[in-house]
């Protein structure tokens, strides 16, 4: 069964923190607290979401507020929501053109 | 909890330059793709522009409202001798913090910053700083290349003194499109001698050289720091570190909260930077109530009111020699 997109994000989290971090991850888990992202990390976080989903969120005209990220919850939502609209996007394009 | 955020910006490209702000996420990106983080200074200015369209600082007043911040010093720094991007002169950006003043009453103070290279013009536009647009301090940047004991900058000084407003100095790094050669804490050292009724403010004193400003805090009267930027330790540090230590060294009367507001805007909102200094258990549990107090509003209140105790005004205006 391929992986969900749930199951992608949080393996991005999980790569994005430091070896000696917890490795249990739930929707629950704090992200500063729990696996110790900082800031930057956050950030770096970002640019491989767009990566592992080929999304380009300056074209898709997104305003990521990484200081609104706590939870893997949070970032899973998110994550969500910018696929949905990308997704959207790409409708409407597909729309246009056909 | 009252708490006066001393050291904030408009955020606003017609107050931070373009340059300054691509230099400084150049930096961000060097660091980013080092690690394989497929990051570029135009991703990273898509992100942070969204973050510097506050003209009027409708959004910094939300910001505070909801932090529990009651009063930010906004600081008018003058870039436009040394960064020849900048689209507004020193005036007309002076007027737009006045604008600010009036649309947001009793919310904040402004020290506007002159380069002094800008000559009798640029003086006499501060003191008109002073005696008409309201403002309550004075902005130093050295990093656009001079030193806060630059001769010219004396008659900027000697306003300050006359009107009794403190002088507030960037020290330490900053954006890669200026210098960091006269950002050292001890370059201030002369002027605070010469003008010992001047109160001199070091920014970022709890990171950028954090022993040379605790030991020009603990020896100079009127010397104090600000521990904005503090943000920036939290890449590298436990995040309590960089306040910790600061509030450790018995100088927390000259220690004053600020978050350089909108420099980490990608990094976190007011509330948690608020969070990040005052919760409890964090780098200030070690401290007394009062002591607690006077880093969050009391020593910024203190500089903000005529900056010395009453008692002391005649002695030190009979002392006053630095010619």
């Amino acid at each position: 069964m391929p992986p969900t997109i749930d199951d992608r994000i949080i393996a991005l989290v999980a790569g994005a923190a430091p070896a000696g971090a917890r490795r249990t991850i739930t929707r629950e888990t704090h992200l500063k607290r729990d696996l110790g992202l900082d800031s930057i990390a956050l950030l770096a976080l970002v640019f491989r979401f767009e990566q592992e989903f080929g999304i380009d969120l300056r074209a898709l005209g997104a305003d990521v507020d990484v200081g609104r990220l706590r939870t893997v919850g949070d970032v899973i939502d998110a994550g969500a929501a910018l696929i949905g609209r990308a997704g959207a996007k790409q409708e409407g394009a597909m729309r246009v053109t056909s | 909890m009252t708490i006066v955020d001393a050291h904030c910006h408009i955020a606003s490209l017609d107050f931070i330059p373009r340059s300054f702000i691509e230099a400084s996420l150049a930096n961000m990106a060097v660091l980013l793709s080092a690690r394989g983080v497929p990051a570029t200074p135009a991703k990273l200015w898509s992100m942070y522009e969204p973050k510097m369209q506050d003209a009027n600082c409708d959004e910094l007043v939300a910001e505070m409202a909801a932090a529990g911040i009651s009063r930010a010093v906004l600081l008018a720094a003058d870039f436009s001798y040394a960064l020849k991007d900048c689209t507004l002169t020193v005036e007309e950006s002076f007027e737009r913090h006045r604008d600010v003043l009036r649309r947001h009453p009793g919310r904040f103070e402004v020290f506007g910053g002159v380069d002094p290279r800008w000559g009798a013009d640029g003086l006499a536009l501060f003191e008109r700083s002073l005696t008409e647009f309201g403002f309550r301090g004075f902005k130093v940047y050295p990093p656009c290349g001079f030193s806060p004991s630059a001769r010219e900058l004396f008659p900027y000084y000697e306003l300050c003194a006359q009107h009794r407003v403190p002088v507030l100095l960037h020290v330490g790094p900053t954006s890669p499109a200026l210098s960091f050669e006269t950002t050292n804490p001890f370059l201030v050292d002369e002027a605070a001698r010469l003008f010992p009724t001047v109160n001199f403010i070091l920014a970022h004193g709890a990171v950028n050289f954090p022993a040379e400003c605790a030991m020009m805090c603990r020896f100079r009267p009127n010397v104090y720091l600000d521990i904005s930027a503090f943000q920036t330790a939290l890449a590298w540090d436990p995040p309590d570190a960089a306040v910790r230590g600061i509030v450790s060294q018995g100088i927390n009367h000259k220690i004053l909260f600020g978050t350089d507001w909108p420099v980490f805007r990608m990094q976190g909102r007011q509330t948690d930077f608020v969070e990040a200094v005052f919760r409890a258990g964090g780098p200030l549990a070690g401290i007394g109530e009062t002591d607690r107090a006077l880093v969050a509003h009391g020593n910024a209140e203190r500089l903000l009111g005529s900056g010395l105790p009453a008692a002391w005004k005649d002695d030190v205006d009979a002392q006053l020699q630095y010619r």
